[in-house]
């Protein structure tokens, strides 16, 4: 029986887990655009290297 | 001959300009076509058909504000040695095919080194190296292949509530699912055999209901009390007085060691709640309703003084600063002419269709759009202080009389049909037996708690938003298809709203032409690309000509063409150019002389087509009126209107917002289609006011919505919509009162069971959110939006 409590307090924290993940992909803006990702996953290959520059860009600033 | 255009998908009007095997309806996309396709980047076409956008044409001085420091800075998010970012508004951007280009854009101009596309709120995010590229060219560049950035003011505030109402629904959706898993025990009866464990989950759920009740249902308390503090009543009082009875009959059982109470369905009935207005509030975030006359002027003007050309923000002109306008510029201040004479469209200001010339020393007005050559203005007030400005404000009152919305009246006849059913069970069971009286009434002030009923006018209304927004009408908010199905008149503006404001028909003047005359006109003025001639070669089309070859061709800008013509030698143009004596009247006249033989086009804006059928059906309905800018009756439009229409011509901005206003004191309910300044005031002032626009993302003004000028024809039809959308309610309405009833009669009986509760209130809310959807979406199957060629 005293194993119930632990899974208890275990199953909310995984839910306090996920409830922050939510937190932070709203704070992070990760659903103002719920278009234009999936249709840049639609193009030719030549568009990921740009991306990668992209995140090349960030790193250097 | 339907033929369109590959890049832009507008009809290509006379001989179509080829290019890599495609046709193209001007100069400006197939210039677009050239570039891409010399860049690698036609996927752009395969993407989507026909996906461009025509470029403006007129980039050459419109971003030279942005190379003087202090402008440039408002705008750049970043900047150091190697890279600046900077994120640019492109109202423009519509489709996939324009992620696609935008994205690759560096392989147009390798100094931008990235671009990431915001679809939602239409921005470009671009980092670029500014020693290589100025931000100016990089304006200039985007124009060039027709996304034209605007630089308007705006505000990230509704971002910010959104965000903040995501976190509220994170929050319950959060305690409902757990306080769901702990109430298990519960659910299978067991839950008293172990009255430690269970006094252990009841805590945890009594403790992760305490953000629920203060953060995330906080909006319904401020609500009601706000309502309940003007002494009025909206449904947020119900529903706070439920909520709050459902947390306080849970805490009192939890405190009271008794089991988790009804904590459960508090949870998931916050959640549900949250969920629906969520759907209720999720508006059009990329356009704008509100307006303020700032954005209809330019950021910065040209100034001249001394003879140097300088480039200065308007707040900052001083009254007899001399500023040079170009073609197609909007005139910021009132000002005076100094240059020898100047052509001037007011369409949008005053909704006078035909330009207006004016001559050195005369007064003109700010708010018009200089056409041709460009001239020198003296400022003779500062542009707040402008004619325009003024009107604007005093059309900017708001709406003073709000009426209350059916939900509003419907929760005062609930509130007192709650109370009193309340009441009398608490009588009942004070005379019958005392011990049930307080749990019988909670309960019923729990199950009564309008769930249902406060998810019925979201969902509802929140579908036929999106249902009318696929279709081209797009609403400030819901409350604005209440106020719509109410309606009773319709009072139409005419510039631009029932004529299309691009669609120039000419009319021609002068002697009759042989066929040879005709065909040679045609053939001149197929070779061109100004919008003018390729007017004049779509009215002889119909004539079936082929275009003959043209020899000695030439064109000169503001004035016009010539070129020989199987013999004939023609000239197409204004007055001095084909040495017509000028004859200046009102509007544009374009004239020709074909072999000394002379006549002319006078070109009028023509009626948009499928309006007369649209008038005859809104007839049967309602009454209809005119209110025209335009001082010449028009004749066509007399004879179109339904008889017993009111057509007014010649009205000022304010004669319009009176003529609104005194049909409102007759208690009619108006509903205002306008799309220039001059309607501006008559829209606020209508009990809905609907902007008119070619091109969704132009400049309109505020208004309740925002209606594709294509779509104008299926009027009738989003009216019918709207009026189903009552019919949607009520159904709703029905099927949650009998939900509620339902609940009542368990209530007041005193057997309502937290399990009994926990069912009910999901599977209301559930029926109510896909009856609604089902709904309104069967009567919308088969309304398909009219394509735009």
């Amino acid at each position: 029986m005293g194993m119930i409590y632990i899974m208890l307090i275990v199953s909310l924290l995984i839910a306090l887990f996920f409830l922050f993940s939510f937190f932070w992909a709203t704070g992070n803006g990760q659903f103002e655009d719920d278009y234009s990702p999936s249709v840049r996953i639609l193009f030719e290959d030549e568009n990921n290297q740009k991306s990668n520059t992209y995140t090349d860009g960030n790193t250097e600033v | 001959m339907a033929e369109h255009c590959y890049h832009c998908g507008d009809a290509v009007i006379g001989r179509p300009i080829v290019a890599g095997g495609h046709a193209f309806c001007c100069n400006g996309c197939k210039t677009v076509y050239k570039l891409l396709s010399e860049h690698a980047l036609t996927d752009f076409y395969k993407l989507e058909e026909k996906a461009g956008n025509r470029p403006s044409g007129s980039a050459a001085h419109k971003y030279t504000f942005l190379d003087v420091d202090h402008l440039r800075a408002r705008y750049i998010a970043y900047e150091d040695e190697q890279v600046a970012r900077v994120t640019l508004f492109l109202p423009q951007i519509h489709c996939s095919s324009c992620i696609y280009l935008l994205e690759n854009i560096s392989r147009i101009e390798p100094a931008i080194r990235s671009c990431q596309v915001n679809f939602v709120r239409r921005e470009a995010h671009l980092v670029f190296d500014p020693k290589k590229l100025k931000l100016s060219a990089l304006a200039t560049l985007l124009d060039n292949i027709g996304y034209a950035p605007n630089f308007g003011k705006r505000t990230n505030d509704r971002l910010k509530t959104e965000k903040r109402f995501l976190y509220r629904i994170g929050v319950a959706g959060f305690a409902f699912g757990s306080v769901m898993l702990w109430s298990f025990p519960e659910y299978l009866g067991i839950g008293r055999d172990n009255p430690e464990f269970r006094n252990f989950t009841s805590w945890l759920s009594l403790l992760v209901s305490v953000p629920v009740i203060f953060f995330s249902a906080s909006a319904y308390f401020i609500s009601a009390w706000k309502a309940l503090r003007f002494k009025s009543l909206n449904l947020d009082v119900p529903i706070a007085i439920g909520i709050l009875a459902l947390y306080l009959r849970s805490v009192t059982s939890i405190l009271q060691g008794d089991g988790p109470g009804y904590m459960d369905s508090f949870t998931g009935f916050v959640f549900f709640l949250l969920i629906g207005k969520w759907f209720q509030d999720k508006t059009y975030r990329s356009l704008s309703f509100e307006r303020d006359y700032t954005a209809y002027f330019p950021v910065a003007v040209t100034r001249l003084s001394a003879g140097v050309e300088e480039i200065i923000e308007i707040e900052k002109l001083e009254v007899n600063d001399h500023i040079l306008i170009r073609n197609e510029e909007v005139i910021p201040c009132d000002s005076q002419l100094f240059s020898d004479s100047a052509t001037i469209d007011y369409s949008f200001v005053t909704g006078e269709s035909n330009p207006v010339t004016r001559k050195k020393g005369d007064f003109i007005y700010a708010g018009g759009k200089l056409i041709g050559s460009p001239v020198v203005l003296s400022v003779q007030k500062e542009s707040s202080r402008s004619h325009l400005t003024s009107l604007w404000n005093e059309a900017g009152t708001k709406k003073m009389i709000k009426k209350k919305g059916a939900t509003d009246r419907l929760s005062v006849y609930f509130l007192a049909g709650l109370l009193l059913v309340a009441a009398l069970t608490g009588i009942y069971w004070y005379l019958v037996n005392p011990q049930n009286m307080v749990p019988a009434v909670v309960s019923v002030l729990i199950v009564a708690c309008p769930c249902a009923l406060a998810l019925s006018g979201p969902f509802v209304y929140g579908n036929t938003m999106r249902l009318l927004g696929r279709k081209g009408l797009y609403l400030k908010n819901t409350e604005v298809i209440a106020s719509m199905h109410e309606i009773s008149d319709i009072v139409f503006d005419k510039t631009g709203t029932l004529t299309e404001s691009e669609q120039l028909h000419p009319v021609y003047e002068g002697p009759e032409l042989s066929m040879e005359e005709k065909q040679a006109v045609y053939s001149l003025a197929s070779a061109s690309t100004h919008p003018l001639s390729r007017a004049i070669a779509r009215y002889f089309s119909e004539n079936g000509f082929s275009a003959a070859p043209v020899s000695e061709y030439r064109e000169i800008p503001s004035m016009g063409i010539s070129g020989i013509v199987g013999g004939k030698s023609l000239k197409i143009g204004n007055a001095d150019f084909t040495g017509t004596s000028g004859r200046q009247d009102s509007g544009t006249t374009v004239f020709f002389d074909v072999d000394g033989r002379k006549g002319s086009f006078r070109f009028q804006s023509e009626l948009r087509p499928g309006i007369g059928e649209l008038l005859s059906k809104l007839g049967a309905a309602y009454r209809l009126h005119l209110l025209s800018g335009d001082h010449q009756r028009d004749q066509r439009l007399t004879g179109t209107f339904p008889p017993g229409s009111a057509l007014y011509f010649g009205q000022t901005p304010l004669e319009k917002r009176a003529y609104v206003r005194s049909l409102q004191q007759e208690g009619r309910v108006v509903l205002m289609i306008g799309d220039g300044l001059n309607d501006s005031g008559a829209l606020t002032s209508a009990d809905v006011g609907i902007a008119l626009s070619e091109d969704m993302f132009r400049f309109t003004p505020s208004s309740d919505a925002i209606l594709e000028a294509s779509q104008l024809t299926r009027l009738s039809e989003f009216l019918d919509i709207t009026r189903f959308a009552r019919v949607a309610l009520i159904t709703c309405y029905t099927f949650s009162i009998l939900y509620n009833l339902l609940g009542l009669a368990f209530a007041v009986s005193a057997q309502l069971t937290p399990l009994f509760a926990a069912i009910l209130m999901p599977l209301s809310s559930m029926t109510i959110v896909m009856l609604s959807t089902v709904l309104v979406l069967w009567h919308g199957r088969g309304f398909s939006k009219i394509s735009k060629s």
